[in-house]
């Protein structure tokens, strides 16, 4: 009978070590879908060259802000790549799954590539918009999402109050003026910025979507260019969408070097030209001169710069009673 | 309409002036006049002229305005369609952060929205009724029981830990079968802990609910009920192979351990199962399924070891009527207690294809025995072996975890759920040299053949009634008076079952 026991035992140690799959779980923001469809397969071949193990990357995407609480609840992201560095410092402060200065672990504040927040209007431009004064006019319907949830529609709330005090002397209560009158042209409000662009782009809502750059370059490439135009205004703000490793779940899920390798090779050569080619601005210079055809050149204000860092700007603006919360009311 | 008037006046006007001209023949005046009525007619064309524009711009106007409306109003349409969109996609969202209960056949469950959360509540109930045929020496068996009555909490926690709670109040005491905590690492790993059925005996391992009779073969005599232990297990490639190997408390033959013992063996168990053709196209094969298990603890252990000596709750080796045939109690009324190893072996397989139920199994019982009294020492070995079949007449398929009839029962519209026949031969063969220092030949049988013929009505995938008969005789036995075991081993026992059995 022990040698039967020794059988299995030794069974059970050879099934334990032929297990070989990796799997990760990366939480993204919304218009990542494309972008990280791409660089999964470029990073899987990556690391079989590397291991010859497998990486099968699943990808779950919205609202930057629902996304982040998401995991706080217990949704097992061993990677976020989120659209704003608030978003993963409130899962590190309220689920406390990484460390608070996560943001150092890598270059660039972990920001691998940044964007911007640009106009897509209808093809002609009907309504003449070519700055954010156009945005505001009566009349003019405008659709973005809720700030509440979405990072990229905190960009873009961002970057029309830029405006607005670039333009005022830096008088906030005009600021706040001119984000009312915004936001009064705004019917429509969806969590997340590929909700919007469904809004915009095909149930045919409104004159003008305060877009990411490259979900604008997404509708003309998907849509066509004889329907949308992309109009860049002067003036708009510096995107940073943070990525970090979420320590406690990869550590749970062994999980921990392949999750830290799968951001750094964002950082590659070849990650930054799938950003780029997604119409992501890569920070690596030769290959951002390289897809400089891509990029309109505009002046770009930063969160840091004018609102004091993302902690102050989520208080004063985004917290419950902050001032969007004041200015907004639903019209229906 | 106005400017045909004006018009109509206009030419009227100039008639009349020119006739007013003829009348008067004064040249002088007259040039004046002349001139002075086409700056009038002149003023006039000027004023038509306006007004067709005016009316031209107004037109445009109505109709720019009508477009603006039009398209302001199908904005505000899309806007409110798109809104009733984002309502709709919201509800549904919050519909997945809701828990959800289930209620059906197979139970009752409640799941937390991400699934790691999980508990659910099932039972099983079982009324029988036993009757013995030429019993004249024998009486007082028949009647109905409840033979099991459970409730069952099973479920999990954080996803990976599961638990299982089975109480019975069937019996004349409350009884814990079941109480356990599993770890699921993947399904080919798992680690379970606390009291369950010691992995050994295939009809055993077979779920109550699920036997093809009210009492499982003779080879159930041989193997452990549940334990306390430890035990890893797992399916691997969704159940192609399957394998436990565990440490437990030990228990005698069919014993159910009390939840606790305290002595210095344990006794390992392991079993490896493998259906190699579950996952392939061959669908003859599909059902196929074979494995050994076995059991093994040395060491000097109590009376309690082993089979009962007196029936009751632990009824030893009893015939398919539950009456007790063989015990270690010879007639100097000395203790046997268990001494030495005692391990058990089991080759088992069962076979499903469509309607068609197959299931045969052998036991090895060897026990090391010590007549306290006389000290006399010996390994007895203990056989058995059963082969049982069934055909499911109303077409459905049998399976290891039952039958699910395609039409449950329902008068209103003709349906009678479904029907199986099923028939069993089994033996089990008590080692000679049991006799007469371990166990009285008076009293107890050293064989027991008995053959079954039963009729399996699933009404529906929760209610089932059985009704069987079975037929047993003995080798050997067959004493007189009360004395224990039973004087029923004397001649042979016919025993016809009914069970009216709930289960979800």
């Amino acid at each position: 009978m022990k040698i039967f026991f020794k059988i299995l035992l030794t069974f059970l140690l050879a099934v334990a070590a032929n297990a070989k799959e990796i799997k990760l779980l990366n939480v993204s923001y919304d218009p990542t879908r494309e972008l990280y469809q791409e660089y999964n397969t470029a990073f899987d071949k990556y690391w079989q060259a590397k291991t010859g193990d497998d990486v099968v990357v699943s990808q779950s995407h919205g609202g930057s802000g629902k996304q982040a609480q998401s995991v706080v609840n217990g949704l097992e992201a061993d990677v976020v790549t989120l659209a704003l560095a608030y978003d993963i410092d409130a899962i590190a402060q309220q689920a406390k799954l990484l460390p608070a200065d996560w943001q150092k672990r890598l270059p660039d504040n972990s920001a691998p590539y940044t964007s911007t927040i640009v106009f897509l209007v209808r093809k002609g431009n009907p309504k003449h918009i070519k700055d954010w004064d156009d945005v505001v006019k009566p009349g003019v319907i405008v659709v973005t999402p809720n700030p509440k949830t979405s990072g990229g529609a905190r960009w873009a709330y961002l970057a029309a109050w830029a405006y607005a005090l670039e333009n005022n002397n830096h008088d906030e209560a005009k600021a706040k003026e001119f984000i009312t009158k915004l936001y009064k042209n705004v019917p429509v409000l969806d969590s997340g910025a590929r909700g919007s662009t469904v809004t915009f782009a095909q149930r045919e809502i409104g004159d003008v979507l305060l877009a990411w750059e490259n979900e604008a370059h997404l509708a003309l490439k998907e849509f066509g260019v004889d329907k949308f135009e992309i109009v860049t205004p002067p003036l708009s703000i510096l995107a940073e969408p943070p990525v970090a490793v979420v320590d406690k779940n990869a550590k749970r899920h062994g999980t921990v070097e392949v999750a830290r390798a799968y951001l750094d090779y964002l950082y590659s050569d070849e990650g930054q030209e799938i950003a780029a080619k997604n119409f992501y601005r890569p920070r690596n210079e030769a290959i951002a001169a390289k897809y400089a055809d891509n990029f309109s050149q505009l002046k770009l204000v930063t969160v840091d710069q004018e609102f004091g860092g993302w902690t102050k700007a989520q208080q004063t603006h985004f917290a419950d009673g902050g001032i969007f919360d004041q200015i907004f009311q639903p019209q229906n | 309409m106005k400017i045909k008037k004006l018009w109509l006046a206009t030419i009227l006007g100039a008639q009349l002036a020119f006739a007013s001209l003829a009348a008067d023949n004064t040249d002088t005046n007259r040039d004046a006049d002349i001139e002075a009525l086409k700056q009038q007619i002149n003023a006039l064309s000027e004023k038509v002229e306006t007004l067709e524009n005016q009316r031209v711009v107004d037109h445009q106007a109505a109709t720019n305005s009508a477009d603006g409306q039009i398209q302001e109003l199908d904005q505000k349409v899309r806007i409110l369609s798109r809104d009733l969109e984002l309502d709709q996609d919201a509800a549904a969202v919050l519909a997945k952060t809701q828990p959800k209960l289930i209620v059906g056949s197979s139970g009752f469950s409640a799941i937390s929205t991400d699934s790691n959360f999980v508990f659910s509540l099932h039972g099983l109930l079982q009324v029988d009724s036993r009757t013995f045929f030429d019993d004249s020496d024998i009486k007082k068996n028949d009647g109905f029981l409840i033979r099991r009555a459970r409730p069952i909490f099973q479920g999990t926690l954080y996803h990976d830990f599961d638990f299982r709670f089975e109480p019975d109040f069937g019996g004349s005491s409350v009884q814990i079968f079941d109480a356990y905590g599993n770890y699921r690492y993947e399904p080919w790993l798992q680690l379970r802990a606390g009291k369950f059925k010691t992995p050994e005996g295939l009809e055993q391992l077979q779920v109550d609910a699920n036997t093809s009779f009210n009492e499982r073969s003779l080879v159930t005599d041989l193997v452990p009920n549940r334990d306390v232990g430890l035990q890893f297990w797992g399916d691997i490639d969704g159940g192609v192979l399957s394998y436990a190997a565990g440490i437990f408390n030990g228990v005698g033959d069919a014993q159910n351990s009390s939840n606790s013992a305290f002595e210095n063996e344990v006794e390992f168990a392991g079993r490896l199962f493998a259906q190699p053709f579950k996952s392939s196209d061959i669908t003859a094969l599909k059902g196929l399924g074979f494995g050994v298990a076995g059991t093994s603890e040395n060491g000097t252990s109590s009376a309690s070891d082993l089979p009962s000596t007196t029936g009751g709750t632990y009824g030893g080796y009893t015939t398919d009527g539950q009456q007790q045939f063989f015990a270690y109690n010879p007639a100097n009324g000395s203790t046997i207690v268990g001494n030495g190893e005692h391990w058990r072996f089991s080759p088992q397989s069962y076979y499903y294809y469509g309607p068609l139920s197959l299931m045969g199994e052998y036991a090895i019982s060897d026990q090391g025995v010590l007549n306290t009294t006389t000290k006399a020492e010996a390994y007895l070995r203990n056989t058995a072996w059963e082969i049982s079949g069934g055909w499911v007449l109303t077409g459905e398929n049998a399976s290891f975890n039952g039958v699910t009839p395609l039409h449950p029962f329902d008068l209103h519209n003709g349906q009678w759920g479904a029907l199986q026949v099923v028939a069993r031969y089994e033996e089990l063969n008590i080692d000679n040299n049991a006799f007469p220092v371990f166990a009285n030949p008076e009293t107890s049988a050293s064989a027991a053949q008995a053959w079954s013929a039963g009729l399996n009505w699933y009404l529906n995938k929760n209610i089932r009634v059985n009704a069987s008969f079975s037929h047993t005789t003995f080798t050997g036995g067959g004493g007189v008076g009360t004395t224990a075991p039973p004087i029923v081993t004397r001649q042979p026992e016919n025993v016809f079952f009914t069970r009216v059995q709930l289960a979800f």
